[in-house]
């Protein structure tokens, strides 16, 4: 069966993946995003625009396409976010 | 020697729900988490049940020294516990239902009332049980999940607080016997096991992020 995925656990993958799974230096596309955080293309639209309009994820347009790479901030937040999962889970939740 | 105890009690169940919450809402600051959220307004339900009784006990014995605390503090007291506790179930049914199933995203979550006739105080001590129960039956299901040890060890802690609970409640009809020292020994033993994994989750580097305004939290939340 499927596990269900909550948004917060869908934003913490494709900030994981920004972190450490980077195709180069300069980022990661979304089509590289949309494989590995597994999720549709108009989704994963809205949610990089959130990150990046909140300073979690860094935007580098080059040569007509735009790559993605974790901020000072959003590495903080994964952060936060690793340390209370761990919390939640202690009471059998997830966040 | 029970009023000795019930201030123990009281006040540990002040200063760990107090402690547990602030670490949620960290943890709601720096993530803008829903579940963090109710685990918030749970635990500083249960901070404040625990405070008022603490309180009318303190009252009781330096201010009034009837030898006796007022019977509704008490009961307000419960009730306000009683509503940390509902948050607590609450976020177990809506990781249990709502993502599977449509009905219960329609209906919510309904808990089922023990409902005794006798006082107000026995009904919420019965609701606190249940809800007690069904946190504790769903943290110990998520251990065999995830096999998180800290599961454990708040699934034996809300049992404990919910055998406390019954003793509480049960010792009405055996009023000078021991039930009632035990239901709160034992409640400390739950309080303290509650607290025994959060106390070990690593904070050193998580602050409350200034940048994050409410509405942006919102945007999170969606």
């Amino acid at each position: 069966m499927a596990e269900y995925r909550t948004h917060m656990k869908i934003i913490g993958d494709i900030l994981a993946t920004t972190r450490d799974d980077l195709q180069d230096e300069d980022g990661a596309t979304v089509t590289y995003l949309i494989r590995k955080a597994n999720i549709s293309h108009s989704r994963i639209s809205r949610i990089l625009k959130t990150l990046v309009s909140q300073g979690l994820l860094e935007r580098n347009g080059s040569q007509g396409s735009n790559k993605y790479k974790i901020s000072q901030n959003g590495r903080e937040f994964l952060q936060a976010y690793y340390s209370f999962t761990n919390f939640a889970d202690n009471f059998g939740l997830s966040i | 020697m029970e009023f000795l105890l019930e201030n123990i009690l009281n006040l540990i169940g002040f200063l760990v729900g107090l402690a547990i919450g602030i670490m949620s809402l960290i943890g709601f600051r720096n993530t803008g988490s829903p579940t963090l959220f109710r685990l918030t307004l749970a635990f500083f339900s249960i901070s404040a049940g625990f405070f008022v009784i603490w309180a009318g006990y303190m009252v009781e014995d330096f201010v009034i020294k009837s030898g006796n605390i007022e019977r509704w503090i008490q009961t307000v007291g419960i009730v306000i516990q009683t509503v940390g506790y509902f948050f607590i179930a609450f976020s177990h049914s809506i990781k249990s239902f709502f993502p599977k199933s449509n009905y219960f995203r329609s209906v919510g979550f309904i808990p089922l009332f023990l409902v005794s006739s006798v006082q107000l105080e026995h009904i919420f001590r019965s609701v606190s049980f249940i809800l007690l129960v069904y946190g504790a039956i769903e943290t110990m299901l998520s251990y065999f999940e995830n096999k998180n040890k800290g599961a454990i060890s708040v699934s034996v802690g809300l049992a404990f607080l919910a055998l406390g609970e019954f003793l509480g409640w049960y010792s009405f009809m055996f009023p000078d016997s021991l039930l009632y020292p035990a239901s709160m020994i034992i409640k400390i033993a739950g309080l303290i096991a509650l607290f025994i994994p959060v106390s070990k989750v690593p904070l050193t580097k998580i602050k409350f992020d200034e940048g994050l305004e409410d509405d942006e939290l919102d945007d999170k939340l969606k």
